[in-house]
């Protein structure tokens, strides 16, 4: 059975690039770190099946509308997902320029996620204008208003707790979600590209993580303030698929 | 007042059942072999299981009777006069009786007089709800030894007959349901017994209860493993809701049924709990000699482990002990199956000081339990 794997722990097929080391060993403080982050996103995880949409995938309910639906509701989080990150980016000062490469990569290879996912809206029946037309929602305005304000602070490290929460995510889509919405709804493969997108190069993006965790968090402060971001990322994502609009603005 | 388990026991009802032979005690529905079943017995190992029907789906033995044989062999193997026992503890999924608790039962059986009586009901964590209260008990100095019994009769639920009566459930309706026939390829039968003292045994090993914890998810978490529904997400009727008990077997109601698709949040909970644990002091990984897990190791999917150990807070595989792929998964008995095997085993080499984690994870509606023991001698 595929469904339901344990989504933040990546897929099994994919190759880790030369640059990439393998088989990171942390270092003390970064090993606590993850241990509290993995606690981190298992409750982010589960209390994402309390989200009347989202359990609607669990109790087998769920429906081509709430997949429009949910599409609408996300996308400006996606398209703000980039600049947030290009921000991130732009915040590190020449004493982290590594981290500062590792994260530009990473802003061009979703800056444009968000066109995948108006495809998918219009495969799955939706009306493009219905889907550029949409604001973003009371959550999605709290979410992408702290990941504004953490990423324009100097070397905002903490923001490795936010991509733990939403690249986790991406690849529970990836590997929970999209087939069994499939299933459930009728709908194709092309209606969940966006979802089954973030499932490509887990391993790699994994020891990616471990290496610029390795890199960064060396002392308590910096466990805590990884923590306390993937924290508040967490609980403001989950707000913004709470806070779902339902009808077309 | 520190606790011990001085003493343990068990009980397997008639021969051990190989892989291919599974089916024909359970029966094969409408004379048709199983589609499913070399598929699930090939995931979960087991090699060997007991069952209390014969291949007539007969009962041998009752669930009390189960109980009570494990009682027996850890009573008989004890250095304690029978009448010091205080409590009588005793967890199942299902009694033989709706009611009353099958403690009652147990405790006319084994004419313990006059104790204090306590029946769990849950699925695979009742038992560790029933020892906890024991060990509470004791604690408290309310009695010198308390008896902690586990037994599961599932076989009477997964013989052919449950599923021929169930014509307008969703197993009659489905050429495959995955939901409703998982469990007949996992479950089976048998009983485990723990006596625990105010004292160790006054000759060889006995277990210190270190700790028992248990974090249960179902406020957010949908049901996994239930007996009582039709298993359809629009129906909210359960068993008794229906005009007759006919009925409601005819809809399915009566089957044992496992989401299989949340069957993953139980190991993302399982390790949640273990992390918190560790968080909280309360456990030390590296100072876990023996892990004894209700799952064996290859249920948690490589990566999560992997994972633990990255973050150094995994057990290596050569600390996990279990008997399932010979004793089978009888549920709430796994553990106190495990344990009266492990202290006897010469599969692995147990020494006074060492320390025991046992993870006894519940899918019903995730109830996630744990317990530390260490060895001592007196």
């Amino acid at each position: 059975m595929s469904d339901g794997e344990i989504s933040i722990e990546g897929g099994e097929s994919s190759s880790v690039q030369e640059n990439v080391p393998e088989g990171v060993v942390l270092n003390p403080h970064a090993q606590v770190c993850l241990q509290q982050l993995l606690r981190v996103w298992l409750g982010f995880e589960r209390d994402l099946s309390k989200v009347p949409l989202l359990r609607r995938i669990d109790l087998g309910t769920f429906t081509v509308e709430d997949h429009q639906v949910f599409l609408r509701n996300i996308r400006q989080q996606v398209i703000e997902g980039s600049r947030w990150i290009a921000r991130t980016a732009s915040s590190f000062d020449r004493n982290h320029s590594e981290i500062r490469s590792t994260i530009i990569s990473h802003a061009v290879d979703e800056h444009r996620d968000y066109q995948m996912l108006e495809k998918d809206y219009v495969a799955s029946g939706g009306r493009l204008e219905d889907i550029l037309n949409m604001e973003r929602n009371v959550g999605s305005e709290a979410l992408h208003g702290f990941l504004m304000h953490r990423s324009s602070l100097p070397n905002p490290i903490d923001l490795l707790g936010a991509m733990w929460i939403i690249e986790g995510l991406g690849e529970k889509m990836a590997h929970s979600w999209a087939e069994r919405i499939q299933e459930l709804t009728g709908l194709s493969e092309e209606s969940t590209r966006f979802m089954t997108y973030h499932g490509h190069n887990d391993s790699e993006h994994m020891q990616r993580f471990y290496a610029t965790l390795d890199r960064v968090c060396n002392n308590e402060e910096s466990i805590t303030s990884i923590v306390k971001t993937a924290k508040v990322v967490a609980r403001l994502y989950r707000l913004q698929l709470e806070e779902i609009e339902y009808d077309i603005q | 007042m520190t606790v011990y388990i001085t003493s343990t026991g068990s009980f397997f009802p008639g021969p051990a059942i190989s892989i291919d032979q599974v089916e024909s005690i359970l029966g094969a529905v409408h004379d048709k072999p199983s589609s499913l079943r070399v598929q699930i017995q090939k995931a979960n190992k087991i090699q060997t299981r007991h069952y209390a029907i014969d291949e007539n789906q007969q009962t041998t033995h009752s669930n009390t009777e189960m109980a009570t044989n494990a009682a027996e062999q850890c009573l008989d193997r004890a250095f304690l006069n029978r009448e010091k026992v205080g409590m009588l503890a005793v967890a199942s999924t299902q009694g033989d009786l709706p009611a009353p608790g099958m403690a009652s039962m147990v405790q006319a059986e084994l004419e313990l007089p006059e104790i204090e009586i306590l029946t769990t009901h849950g699925i695979c964590s009742s038992s560790i709800m029933a020892l906890k209260a024991a060990w509470n008990s004791l604690r408290l100095e309310e009695h010198e030894a308390a008896l902690v019994l586990s037994s599961e009769l599932a076989s009477r639920l997964l013989k052919k007959q449950r599923y021929e009566a169930a014509t307008t459930s969703t197993f009659a309706a489905k050429r495959i349901d995955f939901s409703t026939e998982f469990l007949r390829w996992m479950l089976s039968d048998g009983a485990g017994a723990l006596l625990l003292q105010n004292k160790p045994a006054p000759k060889g090993l006995s277990l210190r209860i270190d700790w028992i914890r248990g974090f249960s998810h179902a406020h957010a978490l949908p049901t996994c493993m239930s007996v009582g529904s039709a298993g359809r997400p629009t129906d909210s009727r359960t068993w008794q809701d229906y005009d007759t008990y006919a009925e409601a077997e005819q809809d399915g109601a009566l089957l044992l049924r496992q989401d299989v698709r949340l069957l993953d949040n139980l190991m993302r909970m399982g390790v949640d709990g273990y992390l918190r644990l560790v968080e909280e002091g309360v456990s030390k990984p590296s100072e876990v000699d023996h892990f004894l897990c209700h799952y064996s190791s290859h249920h948690f999917r490589n990566k999560i482990l992997e994972m633990l150990d990255t973050a150094g807070v995994g057990i290596p595989e050569e600390r996990w002990w279990t008997n399932l792929y010979s004793r089978g998964n009888t549920g709430a008995a796994s553990l106190f199956i495990m344990l009266d095997e492990f202290l006897r085993t010469d599969e692995v080499s147990v020494n006074v000081g060492d320390r025991v984690l046992c993870f006894v994870p519940e899918s019903g509606r995730f109830n996630t339990t744990y317990l530390q023991l260490t060895v001592v001698e007196k």
